[in-house]
């Protein structure tokens, strides 16, 4: 069996997109020509997503093309995962604390080497300190304050 | 005569101490970021728009655009220096740039991407000046019809120009239209695709969804690259060009800046395309082409001018009709609509101090670079040498920091990471993201003006080819979209024949 090309794989996402734009624009009031509605030109791109995807999709299955090559996902994966923890982190303990356990793990994700890990370390302490000094102290923005303090106290 | 007095009041506005202060800021971190490969001027300044919510409209727009210019002047010193572009529109600069530095000629490379910056610069601030007034005040005339028509005109050429395939540059900006209906429909008040998300009821932010697409794409792209970067070690001796360097780049210098300019004014035109323009221009022209690709110092100069000049053509369709031709004007475009500025034909007449100021403060960042950039080259030098894989998670914080700074919420972070996944699987298939960001911040504007114009002719869409500015602009978009299927078929024969030779 042929591998599905990038083409395939691709088209078949935006036609999703297009479908699910569609059936939404639908609920919405369409309106008259007129009139147009809410729901009227949300309906007229997400059938042109379609369309695009379809035709893109036949292109895709008449040529013979290669497999998506290079996608990679592990070292990602876990980017991806530390941030949304760090959104749960920052919440318990506080910007300073939550930005350098973020830090150590992204250097240590992306630092190569056996003894990297004081130098990993060093940036993230580095790092945290200067983002807090940079943007809690001089920018102000108002990171929310730490539920495990209003907990303790 | 009231041109004069405009100008000059650009730069009292200029020369205010703030404003001063922004636009250094601004030049000299655009020349870090364009030095730094990995980071772009359009995640910088998606990174820096929340910051500028606190200063006035006119010290954050000089600030932004500082960034970009200031890219366009960085980036040459990385490709010169390591062979690797700081930025797309300096990828050509490698070819000659590069050869001109193992031949021991860096600093003559340097010196003159930074004289042939600064010439284009200020050559396409005049070409600005004098261009986007006079549109402006045709564009006063236009009605909903040609607003409609002149949207998908751009959106047509800018597929046209796109790198891959039209086809595809097409979908992003249908996707990029359907995001920006998500939120309350302006005209009706009913909420549309937000299924009772209370955050989703003001739409989604062009802000996560740019920073998503160019940092965070970015980073997770370039997570497995293998540290492999060596600086060309080479003493700097003479930066300025020699007598005969200005005379084999004065014309293509010109030649650049003007090229550069046209091109930027063209929707998905931009910095990147000028400079391969320029480079092909340059080989054509020059007397000695077989030297392109061995250290011509017209190689160089021309791309180098190109793309800094299509930074001021960009601007010209931006303030004279309210519609950006590019990433980076769209996101000025976003920039100066948080500040409560409509983009458009009123915008000159209506708040003179934002386009004079940006216009002076143009002028006077040019000459900040030169001076940022031929005497402190040492240090981009030394900035250079940052690796890598250290930078690659102070990005990513700069993006999460940045997010979260626009609502104070985590949910904006959220959808940051979504389009940073959706970016970097786009990257991999071959899908452009400039088409879905134009797209996304015309898409209002698109809408109102066709469900504006419908309501006009009573239900009739001849009313776009009755009126015969929109009528012009439709048949233009229809040649686009003609002459590529046309060029398509010979395209594809001229690659089956490259392939085979």
């Amino acid at each position: 069996m042929r591998r599905l090309g990038s083409e395939v794989l691709g088209s078949l996402f935006w036609m999703g997109v297009g479908i699910f734009f569609a059936l939404g624009g639908l609920k919405l009031n369409i309106g008259t020509l007129r009139n147009p509605g809410p729901g009227f030109l949300p309906l007229i791109m997400a059938l042109i997503l379609v369309f695009f995807s379809l035709s893109t999709f036949v292109n895709g299955l008449i040529r013979l093309e290669t497999p998506v090559k290079g996608i990679f996902w592990s070292r990602q994966a876990l980017m991806i995962a530390s941030v949304f923890l760090y959104g749960l982190l920052l919440d318990w303990i506080g910007f300073l604390l939550s930005t350098f356990i973020l830090m150590f793990f992204l250097f240590g994700l992306s630092i190569r080497g056996k003894s990297r890990w004081p130098k990993v370390f060093l940036y993230s302490l580095a790092t945290a300190l200067a983002a807090w000094v940079v943007f809690s102290w001089a920018l102000r923005i108002p990171f929310p304050l730490p539920r495990l303090r209003t907990i303790w106290m | 005569m009231e041109f004069l007095g405009n100008i000059l009041t650009g730069f009292q506005i200029t020369f205010q101490p703030i404003n001063l202060f922004y636009c250094f800021i601004g030049v000299f971190l655009g020349t870090m970021i364009g030095v730094l490969p990995g980071i772009g001027p359009s995640a910088t300044i998606s990174i820096l728009l929340p910051v500028t919510f606190k200063i006035p409209p006119v010290p954050s727009i000089i600030l932004l655009a500082g960034i970009y210019y200031g890219a366009m002047y960085g980036g040459s010193t990385t490709s010169i220096l390591v062979n690797v572009p700081g930025e797309a529109a300096s990828v050509v600069t490698c070819l000659d740039g590069y050869q001109m530095a193992r031949q021991g000629r860096a600093g003559q490379a340097l010196g003159i991407a930074a004289f042939g910056s600064f010439i284009a610069g200020t050559f396409s601030v005049i070409g600005l000046m004098f261009l986007s007034y006079p549109l402006s005040k045709f564009a006063l005339a236009f009605g909903p019809p040609e607003y409609f028509a002149l949207i998908l005109l751009g959106i047509t050429i800018l597929s046209y120009l796109a790198q891959k395939s039209m086809w595809k540059a097409l979908m992003m900006a249908v996707f990029g239209f359907l995001l920006s209906f998500v939120g309350i429909d302006m005209i009706t008040g009913k909420a549309r695709f937000a299924f009772g998300i209370s955050e989703l009821m003001d739409g989604v932010g062009i802000l996560p969804i740019a920073m998503g697409l160019f940092g965070v794409a970015e980073v997770l792209e370039n997570l497995n690259l293998s540290e492999g970067r060596a600086i060309f070690k080479t003493k700097l001796r003479g930066l300025l060009p020699n007598r005969q360097d200005w005379k084999n780049s004065w014309k293509s210098i010109s030649r650049g800046s003007f090229v550069g300019f046209i091109l930027g004014i063209i929707p998905g035109g931009g910095a990147v395309l000028a400079s391969f323009v320029s480079y092909a221009i340059e080989k054509r022209c020059s007397k000695h082409p077989e030297k392109f690709g061995h250290g011509a110092i017209e190689g160089v100069a021309g791309p180098e001018s190109a793309n800094n000049s299509a930074f001021g053509g960009g601007l010209v369709p931006l303030f004279g009709l309210g519609i950006p031709p590019s990433v980076v004007s769209a996101l000025l475009f976003a920039a100066l609509m948080m500040h409560g500025i409509q983009p458009g034909p009123f915008l000159i007449p209506e708040h003179p101090d934002v386009f004079w100021g940006l216009v002076a403060s143009m002028y006077l960042g040019n000459i900040m670079l030169l001076i940022i950039n031929i005497p402190l080259i040492g240090l981009w030098v030394q900035v250079l040498k940052v690796p890598q894989m250290v930078l690659l998670p102070l990005i990513l914080l700069f993006c999460i920091v940045g997010t979260y700074a626009i609502n104070n919420s985590f949910f904006d972070v959220g959808i940051m990471m979504f389009f940073g996944v959706l970016g970097y699987l786009m990257k991999k298939f071959e899908y452009e993201a400039a088409p879905l960001i134009l797209a996304f911040v015309l898409g209002p504007i698109m809408e109102q003006s066709l469900r504006q114009s419908l309501k006009l002719s009573g239900g009739s869409f001849l009313i776009f080819l009755t009126r015969p500015v929109s009528a012009i602009l439709l048949i233009l978009a229809g040649l686009v979209l003609v002459s590529y299927f046309f060029f398509k078929r010979k395209r594809e024969v001229l690659d089956k024949g490259e392939k085979k030779v």
